[in-house]
């Protein structure tokens, strides 16, 4: 009779320390939560701010920047996770918009491709999910300004509510909850068919041409806003 | 059930639940991609709650299925206490954890399911063997 109440009071202790020890893993991951420490940022990033405001006033439309109306399309395909790209987006990029696409002359598409490792599918899909908002490019060019090192596993949640916080009517759970449904995968898999189809082996690697009409591959010779602007140039005087 | 089953038993959802947190934690460290069948690992590794004060939620995994894989073998009350109180400790916090899945973050890590299920395994044996059934005796 002595030895079941020593059990059973051993049992109480047991199940008393067991809940106590689940109520402070329990407690402290609220407060991680609600401090939002998710992972923190690699140290390889670079702490560049996102520029948000590049965009602010120009229509975005699922993949594409600019008027529908602009008489020339250039269609962008390049891998989130690509430095060079990253180098496209900081140098010509700023031009090519303030130039051609405020004038109303010229529309840029984003295709995404994933093909340098985990990071650019996250990377990649966030992207989408910005784009299912209208917001595609401010999220790609927070993305590039924040690149970090190569599947270091920089895309990080807190990376992403930061780029978005600098966008108005972008909710981050949106895009964090968004990029893993399947319905992002057809998209993916029509960029890839794209780039197929226009023989893109690198990134960056682009297509310019008549707006509803014919593409062009443009073989740039350098990452500056003077490589790209003869071919759009040319587009425009055809 | 003898004892030594109940241990056994345990010893061996333990390593698989090391086996399970190992593995977590490799593809969280070299930025890998998790095998996944429902779709939602990625997402609830990358989110807050994957963390714990600055330490990887899969760490603390592995750390208590290593306690309860050791706890599992050893002999003695104090082994079978602290399998106890840890095995119950960690059933209640996947427990947490699986609510936060399901209403949170809307999303469902496989991995984290399945851990949930030795652990729920790993507290029911530990009750067993914790009993008043296996009081005074023992079988080696």
């Amino acid at each position: 009779m002595s030895a079941l109440r020593d059990r059973r009071l051993q049992l109480a202790v047991v199940l008393g320390a067991a809940a106590a020890m689940a109520a402070v893993l329990v407690g402290a991951s609220l407060i991680g939560a609600r401090e939002d420490g998710s992972v923190p940022p690699p140290a390889a990033a670079p702490a560049l701010e996102p520029e948000p405001s590049l965009f602010a006033g120009i229509e975005q439309s699922g993949t594409a920047l600019g008027s529908p109306a602009a008489p020339v399309t250039l269609v962008e395909y390049a891998d989130l996770q690509c430095p060079y790209c990253a180098q496209w987006a900081r140098d010509a990029l700023p031009t090519l918009v303030d130039d051609y696409v405020r004038a109303g002359k010229l529309r840029i598409v984003f295709h995404g491709l994933a093909f340098i490792g985990p990071d650019s599918n996250k990377a990649l899909r966030t992207a989408v999910a910005a784009g299912r908002e209208n917001h595609l490019w401010d999220v790609v060019h927070g993305l590039y300004l924040s690149q970090g090192a190569e599947n270091a596993g920089w895309v990080t949640d807190s990376l992403v509510r930061e780029i978005v916080h600098g966008v108005p009517g972008l909710e981050p759970d949106t895009l964090l909850d968004g990029r893993w449904q399947k319905t992002i995968d057809p998209e993916l898999e029509r960029f890839a068919a794209a780039a197929k189809a226009a023989g893109v082996q690198g990134t960056p690697a682009f297509q310019v041409g008549p707006t509803g009409g014919r593409l062009e591959r443009v073989e740039v010779a350098s990452l500056d806003p003077e490589g790209i602007v003869p071919a759009i140039e040319a587009a425009l005087a055809r | 059930m003898s004892e030594r089953s109940v241990r056994l038993a345990s010893a061996v959802l333990a390593s698989l639940g090391v086996a399970i947190t190992t593995y977590l934690l490799y593809v969280r460290e070299t930025g890998g991609s998790l095998v996944c069948s429902t779709g939602g690992c990625e997402t609830v590794q990358s989110s807050s709650y994957a963390e714990l004060l600055g330490i990887p939620v899969a760490a603390l995994g592995l750390a208590g299925f290593l306690v309860l894989f050791v706890a599992s073998l050893a002999r003695g009350e104090g082994a079978r206490l602290t399998n106890a109180t840890v095995a119950l400790s960690a059933f209640l916090f996947a427990a947490y954890l699986l609510v936060v899945q399901i209403v949170v973050i809307d999303a469902i890590c496989q991995w984290c399911v399945a851990t949930d299920v030795l652990t729920t395994a790993l507290a029911a044996l530990a009750l067993v063997r914790l009993g008043p059934a296996s009081s005074g005796r023992w079988a080696p």
